[in-house]
């Protein structure tokens, strides 16, 4: 090898700032440390490494939102494999937040079950560091390798209540659903490769999975077929970790049969993710946005639909929110396509991605307290006098809802409205009815769950087969951290509907 | 010389792929699947892509498909019946040849390929040493992350099969 390549691969070498991924790399040892405790501890110990997991991940997240608000190291690093910047590490934050509740969960729900428990808690923060690296992801073979090893994971996590045949169904189901994501996504990135390596067209690069040398060749070839086909396959593979309209078929039964910490990781964890992905690459596609807009924009209406029509008709709590999860990725699709004329949008959409998170773990962690020896069969007859028996978890779960569905003056509904707001900014006039149309839609199956959760449910067999056993009230496992993580997700969703100050000026700030 | 290779080697690998397709017995197709392989391995040698041939047989033909004797063997699968099939799949299938067909052929018509021919790049990453200065230099981070998806992947194989103690 010549020793002028050698210098430059020294050059490349030297950029492998480590300090600068300094959350990831923690996540990454904290996980290795959780199975090596597993060994160590003896067994009546075992209890506590999921506290120290959480403990852990507190106070990584303490310190970053103390001493680093901002991102230390903002640039490319890594010879362009990563770029830092102000959303990367607004995602750092929400992934670890959203991360911390999914801890919290699985600790309720394997309570009383016999499952291997640690390796639970170490994939959570493997995949959690691997969304992260993905959302800072700047080259394709980056972007590739963190999805897969989130995707791995997930796979794992999925089926985890294996005693559950729902649980075992849903694995298998997301394992092929997601193979497939996969295959398409990359044969996306392989046409890209080949169009923009080949020497014979102007704007080619050697590196060209890098994004900055994709877009310079996009630019000097807006019209190329192979780009458009190679674009076309990208965003079909994206969509089907967002969960977007037509790739949206995996979302209930996956929803349904996963423990729900797992539920909630794929509904916040994972979505974002790919949101985070979308909006990357839509920068990068921006030179083909003829015909990039025009997908994004009816992939955004029709999931709006989709999913808010799906869901009304639903009575299992998992698959009413998987299914309104899939019209929240509607919403958010159109904040992704009114940043490609509205710059300022992107703080909107992680915004959005905030109240979501707080109203999803409220509702999640009152679901992972309701007394039912599996989730995947919580319905809405579970939630009968929810209110009267347990009036902590009833004002959370509706306060949850409500933020959801986007009542003011809850935190779901200011995140509503900002994306409006860009879409009109941005002239999206047919989107924005679309959105309204939805959020009206949405919610009657919303306040059906308000609704029975506060009202009395009436029932002719009640009376004979209460004297046969106790009932189990909801919310007996509830412990103090418990009550911290509902007041958490639940203040949260009022404080930022009244008050968008601090995260507005940070997030607007980066 | 070159040419009549490639048209040798590419026409043994379309006809075990079609192989692979048709065979009823599994391990038949097995089979077939490690010669068409094999093919793609040679085409591989053709582009002076050594490194990626040895890979091929080494992975594939070696590790990939002994894997799926090993299921086929532990499932003992029986050979196919002669499934009937269905019109809608019928009608899906014919579309989708249909499609796949415009768009080889409308790719592979277009300038820009027959432009690529006369001038194509080096092949930077194809010898052994080449690729373990790009692993160790450039693709360092996306490898330390692929050793977490074997760690992670190891770990759920654990957790999925091994029996649980009710204690």
């Amino acid at each position: 090898m010549p020793t002028e390549t050698l210098k430059s691969l020294g050059d490349i070498a030297a950029t492998n700032s480590w300090g600068a991924i300094y959350p990831e790399l923690i996540l990454g040892c904290l996980a290795l440390a959780l199975l090596a405790l597993e060994v160590i501890l003896p067994k009546f110990a075992h209890g506590a490494i999921p506290r120290i997991s959480i403990l852990g991940q507190v106070l990584l997240l303490g310190y970053i939102i103390i001493f680093d608000p901002a991102g230390c190291c903002n640039g490319i690093a890594f010879g362009g494999m990563i770029e830092l910047s102000g959303t990367s590490q607004a995602l750092r934050i929400f992934f670890l937040l959203a991360s911390i509740f999914v801890s919290y969960l699985a600790m309720v729900s394997f309570e009383n079950k016999t499952l291997a428990r640690v390796e639970y808690f170490a994939i959570t923060l493997v995949v959690t560091g691997a969304l992260s690296i993905m959302a800072m992801s700047n080259h394709f073979v980056m972007l590739f390798v963190a999805l897969e090893t989130a995707t791995v994971g997930f796979y794992i996590l999925v089926s985890y209540f294996r005693q559950n045949t729902l649980s075992l169904e849903a694995g298998l189901k997301y394992l092929i659903m997601g193979a497939l994501s996969s295959a398409i996504l990359l044969f996306g990135i392989v046409l890209l490769y080949g169009a923009a390596s080949n020497p014979a067209m102007a704007g080619s690069s050697l590196d060209s999975m890098n994004f900055q040398n994709l877009r310079v060749f996009l630019e000097a070839n807006p019209t190329d077929t192979l780009s458009i086909l190679g674009m076309l396959l990208v965003i079909s593979g994206v969509a089907f970790k967002i969960g977007a309209f037509p790739f949206q078929i995996w979302i209930p039964d996956v929803y349904q049969g996963a423990p729900v910490s797992t539920t909630a990781f794929l509904a916040v964890s994972s979505k974002a993710a790919g949101f985070a992905v979308l909006l990357t690459l839509t920068k990068v596609f921006s030179p083909l946005s003829d015909w990039l807009l025009p997908l994004l924009s009816g992939i955004a209406a029709l999931t709006i639909l989709f999913g808010n029509f799906a869901a009304l008709t639903q009575r299992n709590l998992k698959r009413m929110i998987g299914l309104s999860g899939v019209s929240h990725a509607g919403f958010l699709l159109v904040g992704v396509v009114a940043v490609q004329t509205v710059p300022e949008a992107t703080n909107w959409v992680l915004f959005y991605l905030f109240a979501y998170l707080l109203g999803s773990m409220a509702v999640f962690c009152v679901l992972a307290h309701l007394p039912k020896e599996w989730d995947a069969d919580l319905s809405l007859d579970d939630l009968g006098d929810l209110a009267k028996k347990n009036g902590f978890l009833g004002i959370a779960l509706a306060i949850g809802i409500g933020s959801l569905a986007g009542i003011p003056p809850l935190a779901g509904f200011i995140g509503k409205f900002l994306i409006f707001v860009a879409a009109f900014k941005a002239e999206l006039y047919v989107l924005l009815g679309v959105g309204i149309v939805g959020v009206v839609i949405s919610i009657y199956y919303y306040f059906g769950v308000i609704k029975a959760a506060f009202f009395e449910v009436w029932s002719f067999t009640d009376e004979d087969e209460k004297s046969d056993a106790p009932a189990v009230l909801p919310g007996q496992s509830l412990t103090a951290l418990g009550r911290l993580a509902i007041v958490f997700a639940v203040g949260g969703s009022i404080v930022l509907g009244f008050f968008q100050g601090p995260l507005g000026s940070w997030l607007s700030g980066q | 010389m070159t040419d009549l290779f490639f048209y040798i080697f590419a026409a043994i690998t379309l006809a075990c792929a079609f192989a692979v397709v048709f065979s009823r017995n599994p391990v038949n197709a097995a089979m077939f699947l490690i010669l068409t392989f094999l093919g793609m391995a040679s085409l591989f040698v053709m582009l002076e892509a050594y490194f990626l041939a040895v890979i091929q047989v080494l992975v594939y033909a070696g590790a990939v498909v002994v894997l799926f004797l090993f299921i086929i063997m532990l499932l003992d699968v029986k050979e196919e019946s002669k499934a009937k099939l269905k019109p809608l799949t019928l009608v899906a299938s014919v579309i989708g040849f249909a499609i796949l067909l415009v768009g080889v052929v409308g790719i592979t018509s277009s300038d820009n390929i027959k432009a690529t021919t006369e001038t194509l790049p080096e092949a930077a990453g194809a010898t052994l040493k080449n690729f373990g200065y790009e692993l160790f230099t450039t693709y360092q981070l996306p490898m330390q992350v692929t050793g977490f998806l074997l760690l992670v992947a190891m770990i759920g194989v654990i957790v999925l099969s091994k029996r649980v103690k009710t204690d």
